[in-house]
């Protein structure tokens, strides 16, 4: 979880552009696949879940 | 070179004289200096015309009476529409343009570039001047612009607890993208403020992805702040992405030109700091499509290959290579049987032998060759120590028995 969500999103799309790659193999397509998909529900949990959060600096150095 | 000079120049008295045009001409380059273009000019408004055009037509005066003096002004209609004010006659105004001569009329004006109220004069000529220092400091450059984050977790805001921005960007945030809105308060106009502004971009610069400087709507005056060198270079300066957000549309800061990016108003830096949420899932929803497409089609084009791989593969050659294999199995099996058989029959005459040795070994056959087997109380007499005189013997000899007496004992004399 310390994957910001940029970095999945970039992963989802490295993802899609290998499996357009016509050579990976069978084996890895399925593998990434796997990953692609759990990728997408993580970043969909965490845009649906989180709520925008309000915190204050102090003026103190 | 100045030969045909005095034949052709019409002179009175010595004195040349000169075509309309060309006296025209020598004001011209007269008025065509350095300390009559690009000025600020001071003076109260008078004659002022607004004219259907859009021009705007007046005169500057200073004092009245006898001493007073009066240059005729022009602003056109592409620099009136920058103004921020409407002039009247009698206000005290900062102009700032060229002295040009419009030669078929014989007048010289001054060109009006741009105008404000003589009571903010002094800091708009402040303004201006620190915006050509700023910008010959290459504050203003394009290319330190940097690109913002297109995901940012913590959004940074400077500008005053109180104030509508704050409102604004939170509710433009909170409905487009989950992220954490980090203040970092600073009053927004006022006395000081440029320090507190400065303050406070200084405290959150590292701490979130991205920042949003600025406040809502006001007089010159109130964002004044913004225009300050030391906001500014602080802006500049920030290692984190700025957007700069000061005022209105029509309103600029000079930290507008020195942030990453310039958004008109604070709602519009909030929209330009997130994505929006939907959007993202938009994507992802289609990442996942695409995925799932690619997927299948990759099956398929799998299958598609076993399927040719299997039809290549050539039957009939595989039937007749595994005939070839089950004859050869076959012939094999009846070697094996073969094999197995002759050993079962050399064992069988193995047998045979021993059986021919036994029957060598049978004590019965001695009896065929003439000897007879002496029996006393049913056991074998092997010496003549188990017979006594008189005892009754048996004598088992090849065809039968026959009974008789012991006579006489006679020992062999070595024993």
């Amino acid at each position: 979880m310390t994957e910001t969500f940029e970095a999945m999103l970039e992963e989802l799309r490295r993802i899609v552009r290998k499996l357009e790659d016509g050579d990976t193999s069978l084996e890895e397509s399925i593998a990434i696949y796997e990953r692609g998909a759990l990728l997408v529900k993580q970043c969909e949990d965490l845009l649906g879940t989180a709520e925008m959060k309000l915190t204050e600096l102090g003026r103190d150095r | 070179m100045m030969l045909g000079g005095h034949s052709t120049s019409p002179e009175r008295f010595g004195t040349p004289i000169l075509a309309v045009s060309e006296v025209s001409g020598l004001i011209c380059s007269l008025l065509d200096d350095a300390c009559l273009h690009q000025i600020w000019v001071r003076g109260e408004v008078t004659n002022y015309r607004d004219h259907t055009s859009g021009h705007r037509y007046f005169s500057l005066v200073e004092g009245n009476g006898r001493d007073s003096a009066l240059i005729n002004c022009a602003m056109w209609r592409s620099y009136a529409s920058e103004l921020r004010f409407e002039p009247r006659d009698g206000m005290d105004v900062l102009a700032w343009g060229s002295v040009e001569v419009y030669e078929p009329q014989g007048r010289y004006q001054f060109i009006v570039r741009e105008m404000h109220p003589a009571g903010l004069g002094e800091r708009h000529l402040m303004v201006e001047r620190w915006k050509q220092e700023l910008d010959a400091d290459g504050l203003f450059d394009p290319g330190r612009r940097r690109p913002l984050p297109a995901f940012p977790q913590r959004i940074g805001v400077v500008t005053s607890r109180t104030g509508a921005a704050l409102q604004d960007i939170l509710s433009v945030i909170s409905r487009r993208y989950p992220a954490e809105v980090v203040l970092s308060p600073t009053a927004v106009q006022g006395e000081g403020a440029h320090i507190e502004i400065t303050e406070a971009i200084r405290r959150i610069d590292g701490l979130v992805d991205v920042i949003i400087v600025g406040r809502g709507g006001g007089s010159f005056e109130d964002l004044f702040p913004f225009n300050h060198p030391d906001v500014v270079r602080a802006v500049a300066g920030c290692g984190t992405p700025v957007i700069s957000a000061v005022g209105h549309e029509v309103d600029t800061a000079l930290c507008d030109f020195a942030a990453d990016l310039r958004a008109p108003t604070p709602s519009a830096a909030a929209e330009r700091a997130v994505p929006e949420r939907r959007q993202v899932l938009r994507e992802l929803a289609g990442c996942a499509e695409r995925m799932e497409a690619l997927l299948r089609s990759r099956l398929a084009a799998s299958q598609n290959e076993v399927e040719d791989l299997r039809g290549r593969m050539h039957p009939r050659r595989l039937a007749r290579r595994i005939n070839e294999r089950m004859q050869r199995l076959a012939e094999h099996e009846e070697l094996l049987r073969r094999a197995a058989l002759s050993r079962v029959q050399r064992e069988r005459a193995a047998l045979a032998e021993i059986r021919a040795g036994l029957a060598g070994q049978n004590p019965l056959a001695v009896l065929d060759r003439g000897y007879c087997i002496v029996e006393a109380d049913g056991n074998i007499a092997r010496s003549v120590g188990d017979l006594e005189p008189g005892g009754r013997v048996a004598l088992r000899m090849k065809d039968g028995r026959a009974s008789a007496v012991v006579e006489e004992i006679t020992y062999d004399r070595d024993l």
